[in-house]
């Protein structure tokens, strides 16, 4: 019935089909992805070789896929079920809408999780991981706080002392602006990116306003509660640096770093920038960091934002317990002394400054000695499957307000608040 | 005389090998055209932010739509960038062939040139201009500065930032449409310019009676290319700007994707793309209707 040709055809096609099939064995060891970071993928290759030695199931270990970002690429997993057994570089962010998806372990039902998160870490921490259902889903890990970074010899040209509160770092914004006699930045004190996009806010307003607010909520009971002082005072106060043009309302993108290249004298930024400066050829300043800058009649501990990144268990997993152990070994307190020394983060774990496991560390890393100061006093983000978006709305009234002073402080917050209430008001129904 | 074809009567394979043969292509458009296209539509109906169950919701994506002024505002911005920007293109890529179309030294040099910018990646031709449009540390700026005139913001001033861009993407894509008319003019017979200049006609009186008229195809065609192209606009305000000085450089495109891609409502920006594309496609037969003459 069928001509010799098309038998061929129809042979061909079936070859192709079954060729493009996936293996469908059953898998016997446990997926773990890392993030792509080299230094990251030493340290976690290292704790998966020490398992494997003495355990099973056996660890697969993978640095995370490339793409655009490696948020896209866990929803990629997530919709394809691909997803890995452990995956170690989850922004706290995105949690809550996977584990609204039904698709993490809910970890404090493992054996062991709970007892060990309360040696690890403060009850503050515990509460801000716990979900809306009231379980967890994450392990916190590894935080970069958010402070404020300067240039030293910029401050001592211009007779600059650490400027803490808005009234001084504005003055000290000033005496940069009007010294004619030192040349060597063009006058702008900071820089914070302009465009309108949810995660510069993690870099401005989110950690002033921690600071601010002594670590308060943008998101509370499925409300809007930062449309108060202190979200007002941060808009006022960095409106005021706009319109006073001591910061800049160029983008710079990726293609140039102001404060490396003495444009500005002071950022706010995490200590992923100790790393990259000291390894910078003729430098030609030095630098430091201190805490962020703070209302005049601010009283009690500087909060700022954590940056967290956290491990997850998908519920794909082969195996949730050897999974939890295998993670126990990762945030060990060896495993955080190799965290810091390899990587330059910090772990989420309480008494870092004291515990005389991490006084050798400390010592021979100054630098470092801020970030783990503030390590007490960092928070991460709210929960709340919409917090990308949430924190969209405030980037646009940060726009019209801080940066072309469109608006007043108190009515670009009160819009974005009552913009954030709609929303959350949807995820409702 | 001939003997009347008789009808084969093949074999059943016979019958279906056609099909077989044009199945890749089948394929492909059902897969990657039609399902998608369907998938849209019923998308457009539902709450669904990719990882969750979807939600039935019926009509309420399309009610917010009507709703949203930061869709319309993005849909402004970009009915704004294609005022500028299919003038500018039409105007600069038919005055560039004409002037290539002419006997000039090193015409291959130049033509090459001007379609360099064409074959470039969009995402590098925008980050050039962004160094040449920067406020502080801008080529442009610190020319200006350097001969005592004031900085311009570019793309920090909210009243100028998406001509700005326009500008560049006339900059990008003007290579492509420059060949297009080159080709266009070369397609006019050169009798009915004698003819025209025995008459006495002025050379401006050749291009707009005869040129003109003879191009119109072509024209029709930039027209139409530069619209759908201008409405896709991305790239530009995705890396320069991402959508402000104050949303005004925010693309219908960008929106859709950030609601799609940032904030995961696959389903409101299934309805967003749905609704653009319709609008798109009505804009096309419009201009059809009102440009296209027959020659």
């Amino acid at each position: 019935m069928f001509t010799p040709h098309f038998r061929h055809i129809v042979f061909l096609l079936l070859i192709i089909n079954f060729s493009c099939r996936n293996d469908s064995k059953e898998k016997s060891a446990i997926l773990f992805w890392c993030s792509n970071n080299s230094n990251e993928i030493k340290l976690c290759t290292a704790f998966t070789n020490a398992w494997n030695s003495n355990n099973n199931p056996k660890i697969h270990i993978q640095p995370v896929p490339e793409g655009q970002s490696s948020e896209e690429v866990i929803l990629a997993a997530v919709v394809g079920k691909t997803t890995p057994d452990i995956y170690a570089n989850m922004w706290q962010g995105n949690v809550e809408m996977y584990a609204k998806a039904g698709v993490l372990v809910a970890l404090d039902t493992l054996n062991g999780f709970l007892e060990f998160m309360h040696e690890r870490c403060d009850s503050s921490v515990i509460s801000e991981i716990t979900s809306a259902d009231g379980h967890i889903y994450q392990v916190p890990w590894k935080v970069n706080p958010i402070l404020t970074i300067y240039n030293k010899n910029i401050f001592r040209a211009n007779g600059i002392t650490l400027p803490k509160t808005y009234t001084a770092y504005r003055q000290a914004a000033g005496v940069l602006k009007h010294n004619t006699k030192d040349s060597t930045t063009k006058k702008r004190f900071g820089y914070t990116a302009v465009k309108p996009i949810w995660y510069e806010m993690r870099f401005n307003f989110y950690p002033l306003y921690l600071a601010a607010s002594g670590g308060g909520n943008l998101i509370k009971d499925n409300k809007a509660v930062f449309n108060n002082k202190y979200a007002i005072g941060v808009f006022r106060f960095l409106q005021s640096l706009y319109r006073d043009d001591f910061f800049s309302k160029e983008s710079t993108g990726a293609s140039k770093d102001v404060f490396a290249s003495q444009d500005i004298a002071t950022k706010w930024t995490g200590p992923w920038e100790i790393s990259y400066l000291n390894n910078l050829p003729n430098r030609g300043f030095e630098y430091d960091y201190y805490q962020q800058i703070v209302p005049d009649d601010h009283a009690g501990p500087i909060y700022t934002y954590a940056d967290p990144k956290n491990i997850v268990i998908f519920n794909t997993t082969l195996d949730a317990q050897a999974s939890w152990e295998f993670i126990k070994t990762l945030i060990s307190k060896e495993g955080d002394l190799q965290l810091m020394q390899l990587t330059g983060q910090l772990p989420r774990r309480k008494n870092v400054e004291t515990d005389p496991f991490y006084s050798n560390f400390l010592q021979t890393n100054p630098m470092m000695m801020p970030f783990v100061k503030q390590l007490p006093f960092v928070k991460g983000d709210d929960n709340s499957e919409v917090i990308v978006e949430v924190l969209d709305i405030i980037s646009q009234e940060y726009e019209a307000c801080v940066v072309y002073g469109n608006k007043t402080p108190e009515k670009a917050i009160a819009d974005a608040a009552n913009a954030v209430n709609v929303l959350l008001g949807k995820q409702d129904k | 005389m001939s003997m009347p074809l008789k009808k084969r009567k093949g074999s059943r394979g016979q019958k279906l090998l056609p099909y077989l043969m044009v199945s890749p292509y089948m394929i492909f458009v059902l897969v990657f055209v039609l399902f998608p296209v369907l998938f849209c539509f019923f998308l457009t109906f539902h709450k669904w932010n990719i990882i969750a169950p979807m939600k039935f919701i019926a009509a309420d994506n399309y009610i917010r739509l009507f709703q949203d002024r930061l869709f319309w505002k993005a849909i402004g911005n970009t009915l704004k960038f294609l005022l500028l920007h299919i003038p500018l293109q039409l105007i600069v890529s038919l005055t560039l062939a004409y002037l290539l179309n002419q006997k000039i030294r090193a015409g291959a040099f130049f033509r090459a040139s001007f379609f360099m910018p064409v074959i470039v990646s969009g995402v590098v031709v925008t980050i050039l201009w962004q160094q040449l449009l920067g406020f502080d540390s801008g080529l442009i700026n610190r020319l200006l500065t350097s001969i005592g005139l004031a900085k311009v913001g570019w793309l920090v001033n909210p009243d100028i930032a998406i001509y700005s861009i326009a500008v560049m993407a006339t900059w990008k894509n003007v290579g492509l449409y420059v060949i297009l008319f080159l080709v266009g003019l070369q397609t006019v017979p050169p009798q009915y310019y004698e003819a025209a200049k025995m008459e006495g006609a002025t050379r401006w009186q050749q291009f707009y009676h005869i040129t003109l008229p003879m191009i119109n195809p072509t024209i029709f065609m930039v027209v139409i290319l530069s619209t759908i192209g201008g409405f896709n606009l991305f790239i530009e305000p995705y890396i320069m700007t991402g959508g402000g000085p104050l949303n005004q450089t925010l693309s219908a495109v960008l929106y859709i994707y950030k609601q799609a891609f940032q904030y995961y409502n696959m389903g409101y920006s299934a309805t967003l793309g749905f609704f653009y594309a319709i609008m798109i496609m009505t804009v096309v037969i419009l201009q059809k209707k009102f440009i296209e003459k027959e020659v």
